[in-house]
């Protein structure tokens, strides 16, 4: 309890109220008892309830290949509804604010394009392409920018402006179940297929354009394994199990997800 | 402001910056007011300085606020996302952004033991601070359901600047961003930074330390 007397003179002095211990009372029941959960705030609750008519709109209105109970959808994202035909969506996703998910070239065959199991979570500013396919598996989570794109822009020829090239053929993109997909992460398929194994963690800011094998961890630029599951000593190891007893062992790696 | 460089003054004085402002932007630099109002009147922030600005896009729940102390000038761009995942048990602030902090578009900063950032850090946009990370080391569970690791804490000191897409993660312990360091555009930093250094790539190393004669005065910026 801390009280502020300002006296005729215009000093101020500050006086402490102290218990015995000599410990500040104020401070003693802040530190046995945490803040009581404040209300939430009323705003909030009007904007949560746009998302959740943003979501119901999208879910009945929109042609999808199919859509789950419980999607829900940020109000920000860009989600056409011209290719939500080639879009499949699962139980409990949820895709938040400012993220595209988008079929730039529809071709013949493709469809679902993009498909996004039960209980995915598609972070911020993230951004999903395919022309190809993309399949993320079930209980995936993407931090927040995730770039994931099945194909390219050409850029082969030297006289044409890159931007009039088109794309590359592409590959396609499966993302197995159960992995973590850290802030920043770029998953890119120039051709055939770009498999991120179960269990896996691609780490911050990591360039992934090769398969992953399943319980590793990859990170950097261009993503490597720093960590694997060992399965025949039931713990993780630092390094490939390829390149284990080499480079990767001698120096080891901290572990950046 | 007496110590800004004459190049700098010329610029200001460039007659092109009395353009008016387009009226409509108008309207979302009005909500964006009414947003910070709002914030410093009826959230339970630990503590809100003068001149505390944030964006209408960002996202701080009112429930983490007393946990969060906030100085003078600071700012928070568009799509800023303040986050707390698990309450702590005490009553101590977890994440303090002390004067003149401004945080840039897009940014995440996830604290679950305490991130503090020192006088003057510039955050650019879409810079991940996070101070505790995804457990994944069991096999047989997805690691969306195995819950986050007790982590450590973050210090950013005075005066830092951390470039575009740069991301700082602490493992365990104490990760401490030293006085007057440059963070470069997409580095991961995962150890502690000496004062006056410049860190890039992803990992991110050490390139060279900054010759501190080099440096603008703080009162500068």
């Amino acid at each position: 309890m801390t009280t502020t007397i300002s006296n005729p003179s215009g000093a101020v002095a500050v006086v402490e109220g102290l218990n015995g211990n000599g410990l500040n009372r104020a401070t003693e029941q802040a530190m046995s008892k945490p803040n009581p959960k404040s209300f939430e705030d009323p705003v909030r609750v009007f904007l949560r309830a746009l998302r959740k008519l943003h979501s119901l709109w999208l879910s009945w209105t929109y042609p999808f290949a199919s859509v789950g109970r419980r999607f829900s959808v940020h109000y920000s994202c860009s989600l056409s509804r011209t290719i939500a035909r080639y879009i499949s969506i699962g139980n409990n996703v949820l895709i938040e604010q400012n993220c595209r998910v988008d079929v730039p070239i529809v071709r013949e065959g493709c469809s679902p394009a993009i498909m996004i199991d039960d209980e995915c979570r598609i972070g911020q500013g993230g951004t999903i392409l395919a022309i190809n396919r993309i399949h993320i598996e079930r209980d995936v989570i993407f931090g927040q920018s995730v770039l994931v794109m099945d194909h390219n822009h050409a850029f082969e020829d030297v006289t044409v402006p890159i931007a009039l090239q088109g794309t590359t053929k592409g590959g396609t993109i499966r993302i197995e179940e159960g992995c973590w997909i850290g802030f920043g992460a770029a998953i890119v398929c120039n051709e055939g297929e770009l498999v991120i194994g179960r269990n896996s963690v691609v780490g911050v800011n990591a360039v992934v354009t090769r398969s992953i094998p399943s319980y590793s961890v990859v990170t950097g630029n261009p993503a490597r394994v720093v960590k694997q599951f060992d399965s025949s000593k039931g713990k993780w190891v630092l390094g490939s199990s390829a390149a284990r007893g080499s480079e990767a062992q001698s120096q080891p790696v901290e572990v950046t997800v | 402001m007496s110590s800004m460089p004459e190049a700098m003054r010329h610029v200001m004085r460039d007659p092109r910056s009395k353009t008016l402002e387009d009226p409509l932007s108008l309207v979302t630099r009005l909500a964006s007011r009414f947003r910070t109002l709002w914030m410093s009147w009826t959230y339970p922030f630990a503590s809100v300085g003068g001149e505390f600005r944030a964006h209408y896009t960002c996202d701080l729940r009112r429930s983490i606020a007393p946990y969060v102390r906030i100085g003078d000038s600071v700012r928070l761009d568009r799509d800023v996302w303040v986050n707390i995942p698990v309450l702590p048990g005490t009553n101590e602030p977890v994440i303090v952004f002390d004067e003149g902090c401004k945080v840039g578009k897009r940014c995440m900063i996830s604290a679950k033991n305490r991130i503090h950032f020192e006088r003057n850090v510039v955050l650019a946009p879409s810079v991940l601070v996070m101070d505790h990370n995804h457990a994944f080391e069991n096999v047989n569970v997805p690691i969306k359901s195995q819950g986050i690791t007790p982590g450590g804490t973050i210090r950013i000191e005075e005066g830092c600047r951390v470039g575009f897409g740069a991301a700082i993660v602490c493992g365990k312990g104490e990760l401490v961003i030293g006085k007057n360091s440059v963070i470069g555009p997409n580095a991961v930093v995962s150890r502690s930074v000496p004062p006056n250094s410049v860190v890039a790539g992803n990992p991110g190393q050490l390139v060279n330390d900054l010759l501190v004669n080099d440096l603008p005065a703080a009162d500068a910026r």
